[in-house]
């Protein structure tokens, strides 16, 4: 089954478990194991988080909406992230180690754990950020 | 996010229930927290945590620092099984109390 899905939210902590039921709701379409379908889910919510948590730190209130797009096309999935935060700068993005136990520093290796790849791409004029995930599946 | 908080001697048990995201984090240790400074210790119930991401996976470790910080500890209860896989995935099920 292929399939294009997508839906602007507001940036926003509120709208994360918005951002989770979109998700759930386009991978039950696809009939994805249930495993699989968490993974997903956890994956793109961290990725939303990070546009809302990085993007627009020290940004009290916007009205800046982000947009997710998940498509499948012949067993290739692809989950575009558009934003209008912070430019990212990708080689400034790391994970903290694993042995250096701290709060925080988990979500990008979440989603490189669960994602095949993590790109962000500069083919927008409209939004600053496009942040595409891919996994065959 | 719901919580509930039951006290039987010296142990604080708080049930969480619904999802732990970012969204409800501050409110998560706003609970715990306090309960972990008194020396208490504190097990945590997730029996009724359907959902958890890694800001939910920081009020564990910030909750399990915490309580080494004032001798007592944090036993992380009755984990639903798709936020042990979040648990494992960070490598944290030695790290944890787990029970």
């Amino acid at each position: 089954m292929n399939i294009e899905e997508s839906k602007d939210f507001p940036v926003s902590t509120a709208s994360l478990k918005e951002v989770r039921v979109f998700s759930r709701e386009v991978f039950e379409k696809l009939k994805l194991e249930q495993d699989l379908k968490d993974e997903l889910v956890l994956a793109i919510a961290e990725a939303a988080q990070n546009i809302v948590k990085h993007g627009y730190k020290d940004v009290e209130n916007t009205n800046d909406r982000m947009e997710i797009k998940i498509s499948l096309k012949d067993g290739d999935l692809e989950i575009g992230f558009f934003d209008k935060g912070k430019p990212v700068i990708p080689e400034n993005i790391q994970h903290r180690k694993l042995d250096d136990i701290k709060p925080g520093g988990l979500g990008t290796f979440f989603i490189k754990q669960i994602m095949d790849d993590a790109v962000f791409k500069k083919d927008q004029q409209k939004w600053v950020n496009h942040l595409v995930l891919t996994k065959k599946i | 996010m719901s919580y509930k908080v039951t006290e039987e001697g010296n142990i604080s048990t708080v049930y969480l229930n619904g999802e732990i995201d970012m969204d409800v984090t501050e409110k998560a240790k706003e609970v715990i927290l306090p309960i972990v400074e008194t020396g208490k210790e504190v097990h945590l119930n997730l029996k009724d945590v359907s959902y958890m991401d890694s800001s939910g996976i920081s009020v564990l470790i910030e909750s399990h620092q915490k309580a080494l910080e004032n001798n007592t500890k944090v036993v992380v209860k009755e984990v639903s099984k798709s936020v042990l896989k979040v648990i494992m995935m960070a490598k944290l099920e030695q790290i944890l109390n787990l029970e």
